[in-house]
């Protein structure tokens, strides 16, 4: 196997091109890139600090407004955030703000700082389903106000999506170490069991004061077509056995890939970063209409990826597919190997006591239940964050906040 | 996030950290002096507060910067003389700021122009409630030359002067410095055996920042002209460094308390110029480019830097730095350490075998196919040019060689 999909694409700052970096950013006046953080890390803060040479308290700042730091430079659409609406565009091109923050944080891994500290302890304790970013986050907080805190999940690996999130971009050492930051805090992992089918909600509620669910979207989405096909693969199961078994993974030479999302592009590189000769993409949505990063799209291209706009599969024979244009008088036929689906993710709280409506737990206000002990969190919340790494780490915060509050108010025992 | 005491104590009082604002602009006013306050700074030495007979007269535009390649404010230079507001306003600042803020140390800078001046400001200051007063003896750019470093450069007139102003208060005092002069010993001396309790320095150096090439005029130019006045920020740092080394190195100041001030804009600056001597530090340039934020990193960096070195009191880094810096006819001139290049780092720029071409002793061999610099030993003089111009840290200290004739174990050799 090529090592190319176990080293991170994007080369990281060195000591000289990270003080390069910190120098274009203007300092700004109520900088806009802090106010546009999900997660209320002050980037304008951290930059300046790196600008004054104060690489430690830069690491402060990241750390302990964002548990998940380190992860987050790496994975945060900053284009779409912080980068936004950087007033250093009106010169040439923003900071590169993503980038400064993993150089914070590996600057805080390789010298070994200890930031996080756990708060007073009070006697109570919280249990959470699902140890994705929101959970995660809130067990971070949690532990800062006091509480004593278990995660539990269903999978033997704790991390939750982030486990899918191809080495190349996120590498698992990252996940690692964040979660280890979590341990030593005290924060206990119960994994390998699926809350609601090997341990019933109401045994976690009467361990805990309160119970928060930010079980995610968990599950690759079927086509209908597509069911039953042996030659079938879900994209986030490809994704995950990839990144577990770090690219040491039998492929075939010809693979069809089914979706135009960041997981068709995750699909998409990672199979050619491993050497699969013929990648071919065919997506719903047209160029114009893309729902994937600009820089995921055009990543994949760059690789030889062969994708196809604004067509639909209509007929699945065996491995081939025939797919329709969706306005124009237009087929093609394609015949692969193996098929991947990355066509959406779906959410799954069977025995979790909560009703989903598009996806999301909605009672009106955001990560309460019609159980005064029960929470959500992360993307089945029903909140103002995106569905996305920092959106969860944000609903994590509001979360803890929330439970620590009915806990105090007695709403929750 | 860290939190550790960075509490001093400099001429008996007790700043909160050591981190002032120096007299200038930046601490003009009660509204600019709370805000500092309230950012963090542990003390304002307030605008130089001048006699009420000495009328200020500013001119405009009254600044300019060095800039080298994409850096501005390599150096400032300015104009300014001393407080622009009345007298009785600075006093009326001066009271209520040490009465909203009691803990955090309020330090008047005065600037006499002759002994009953000086004396009564020191007067009025004190009875305003400063904790301490600073003299300004040092400003280059006074329109008169009773004031300013025309009387900083003068020992009998400095000790005078403050002579003048303990008769008028018995608050600690420091006198500010010009480095305007060859030497600030005489002068320190002189302002000790007048009354002074420590000193101050530096103040801006006399400059010429920029000539406007086509109007053939200094910068900045007041109705087509423009004068001689003092440079600060980040490029005087080291020449207050060594004013301040000079001083604590001369045995009848090694004790003496000093006030630290020229080009400090990061924690690290600030840690250099304790470890020359200082107990507090003092800021404008920096201020007034960055605003009073800058003080989070100075503070915070300080108590990591300290933390490194596990120290507990600011204090015991005072003046560590002191005993290394001897004269130059001491120093081990027995050995040469030559350059090694890190082959795996350089990047093949060239940019070492064209300073020691042209600048060094033409000992870079450059194998022009692979583009890859070595040593030629015979040559090579050990100066480590080629280490500075680097742009990517590829050139460390290397091998050591003794000079042929001299004895020693070349293990022994601290680099
Ligand atoms: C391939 C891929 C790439 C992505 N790339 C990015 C990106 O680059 N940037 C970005 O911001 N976002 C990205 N995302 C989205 C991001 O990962 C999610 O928004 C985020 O992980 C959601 O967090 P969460 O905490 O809500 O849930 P998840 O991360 O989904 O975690 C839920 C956890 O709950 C566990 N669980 C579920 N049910 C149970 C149960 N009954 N009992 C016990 N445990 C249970 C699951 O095993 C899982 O570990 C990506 C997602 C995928 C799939
Ligand atoms: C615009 C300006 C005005 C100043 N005014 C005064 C003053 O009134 N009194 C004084 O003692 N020093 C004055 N200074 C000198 C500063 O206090 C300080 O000694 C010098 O600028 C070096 O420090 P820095 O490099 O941090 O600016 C002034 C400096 C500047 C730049
Ligand atoms: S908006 Fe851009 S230029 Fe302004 S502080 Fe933030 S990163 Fe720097
Ligand atoms: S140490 Fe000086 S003489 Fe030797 S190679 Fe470097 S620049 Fe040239
Ligand atoms: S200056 Fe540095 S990077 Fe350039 S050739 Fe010399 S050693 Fe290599």
């Amino acid at each position: 196997m090529d090592k190319k999909y176990l080293e991170e694409i994007e080369p990281g700052f060195s000591p000289l091109t990270i003080v390069e970096e910190a120098s274009r950013c203007l300092l700004c006046l109520d900088a806009p890139c802090s106010k546009a953080c999900p997660a209320g890390t002050n980037p304008d803060r951290f930059i300046r600090s790196v600008r004054f040479r104060n690489f430690k308290g830069a690491a402060e700042i990241v750390r302990e407004n964002n548990a998940l730091g380190a992860i987050c430079a790496r994975v945060c659409p900053t284009e779409k955030y912080c980068q936004k609406g950087c007033s250093r565009s009106g010169i040439d091109r923003p900071i590169d703000i993503g980038r400064i923050q993993r150089y914070i944080t590996d600057f805080e891994e390789n010298t070994k700082m200890k930031i996080l500290a756990s708060g007073k302890r009070n006697g109570k304790s919280v249990g959470i389903v699902g140890s994705g970013p929101a959970g995660l986050e809130a067990a971070y907080m949690l532990n800062k106000l006091g509480y004593d805190v278990t995660i539990y999940d269903k999978e033997k690996v704790a991390g939750g999506m982030l486990n899918f999130i191809p080495e190349y971009r996120l590498p698992n050492r990252v996940v690692v170490n964040e979660i280890k930051r979590l341990k030593d805090l005290g924060i206990k992992f119960e994994l390998g069991v699926s809350v609601g089918v090997d341990l019933p909600l109401n045994e976690l509620k009467s361990r805990h004061n309160a119970v928060i669910l930010g079980v995610g979207y968990s599950y690759g989405k079927m086509l209908p077509a597509f069911e039953g096909n042996r030659n079938v693969i879900l994209a986030v199961d490809l994704l995950k056995k990839i990144k577990a078994r770090k690219g040491n993974v039998k492929l075939p030479e010809n693979i069809l890939v089914i979706g135009g999302g960041d997981v068709a592009m995750d699909v998409n590189t990672s199979l050619k970063l491993l050497d699969v000769n013929h990648v071919t993409d065919v997506v719903y949505e047209k160029f114009s209409e893309f729902k994937a990063s600009k820089k995921e799209l055009e990543g994949a291209q760059a690789l030889g990826v062969t994708i196809i706009d604004g067509y639909v599969p209509e007929k699945v024979k065996g491995k081939t597919v025939t797919f329709k244009h969706r306005e124009i008088d237009a087929t093609i036929k394609v015949k692969a190997d193996k098929i991947i689906l990355a066509v959406g993710q779906r959410p799954d709280v069977t025995g979790l006591g909560v009703e989903l409506v598009k996806g999301e737990v909605n009672e009106g206000t955001p990560y309460v239940t019609k159980d005064p002990k029960v929470f959500v969190a992360g993307d089945i919340a029903n909140s103002k964050y995106d569905k996305t790494v920092v959106g969860s780490v944000r609903t994590g915060k509001e979360v803890a906040l929330k439970v620590d509050e009915a806990i105090r108010s007695g709403r929750a025992k | 996030m860290i939190n550790k005491d960075l509490s001093i104590t400099f001429l008996g009082v007790k700043f909160p950290n050591p981190f002032c604002l120096s007299s200038s602009p930046v601490g003009n006013c009660y509204d600019m002096c709370k805000k500092a306050y309230q950012v963090g700074w542990g003390g304002v030495v307030f605008k130089t507060i001048g006699p009420k007979s000495y009328f200020i007269d500013e001119v405009s535009p009254r600044f300019d910067k060095l800039n080298k390649e994409n850096t501005p404010f390599v150096g400032f230079k300015n104009m300014e003389q001393i407080a622009e507001h009345t007298l009785e306003e600075n006093l009326r600042d001066l009271r209520k700021l040490k009465e909203e803020f009691p803990n955090q140390v309020l330090i008047a800078s005065i600037m006499g122009n002759d002994e009953q001046t000086w004396e009564d400001l020191a007067r009025m200051v004190t009875e305003a409630g400063a904790d301490m007063i600073e003299m300004n003896l040092s400003c280059p750019q006074m329109t008169s030359h009773a004031m300013g470093s025309d009387v900083g450069t003068n020992p009998e007139l400095c000790k005078k002067y403050c002579q003048a102003v303990k008769r008028g208060s018995s608050l600690p005092m420091m006198a500010k410095m010009t480095p305007n002069i060859t030497d600030m010993v005489p002068v320190a001396l002189a302002c000790l055996e007048g009354g002074a309790d420590g000193i101050a320095a530096i103040n801006t150096i006399k400059s010429i920042c920029n000539i406007d090439l086509d109007k053939k005029i200094g910068l900045p130019i007041v109705d087509g002209k423009s004068s001689i006045s003092g440079y600060s920020g980040k490029a005087v740092k080291p020449v207050a460094l060594r004013f301040i080394q000079q001083m604590r190195q001369d045995k009848r100041l090694k004790d003496v308390q000093i006030s630290g001030i020229g080009g400090i804009e990061t924690w690290e600056d600030a840690a250099e110029f304790i470890l020359v001597g200082s107990r507090t530090l003092q800021v404008t340039t920096a201020i007034m480019q960055y605003g009073y934020r800058i003080v989070e990193d100075l503070k915070n960096g300080l108590m990591h830097y300290m933390e490194e070195q596990h120290v507990e009191h600011l204090e015991e880094l005072v003046g560590l730095a002191n005993k290394n810096i001897i004269p130059a006819e001491n120093l081990n001139r027995d050995y040469i350490v030559r350059p090694e290049f890190d082959l795996d780092a350089c990047v093949h720029c060239g940019r070492c075998y064209i300073s020691c071409y042209d600048g060094g002793h033409q000992a870079i061999v450059w194998d022009e196919v692979n583009r890859t610099p070595s040593v030629n030993k015979d040559k090579c003089v050990g100066c480590l040019l080629c280490g500075h111009v680097c742009p990517v840290s590829a050139i460390s200290k290397g091998e050591i060689t003794i000079k042929p004739g001299r004895k020693q174990d070349p293990k022994k050799i601290r680099l």
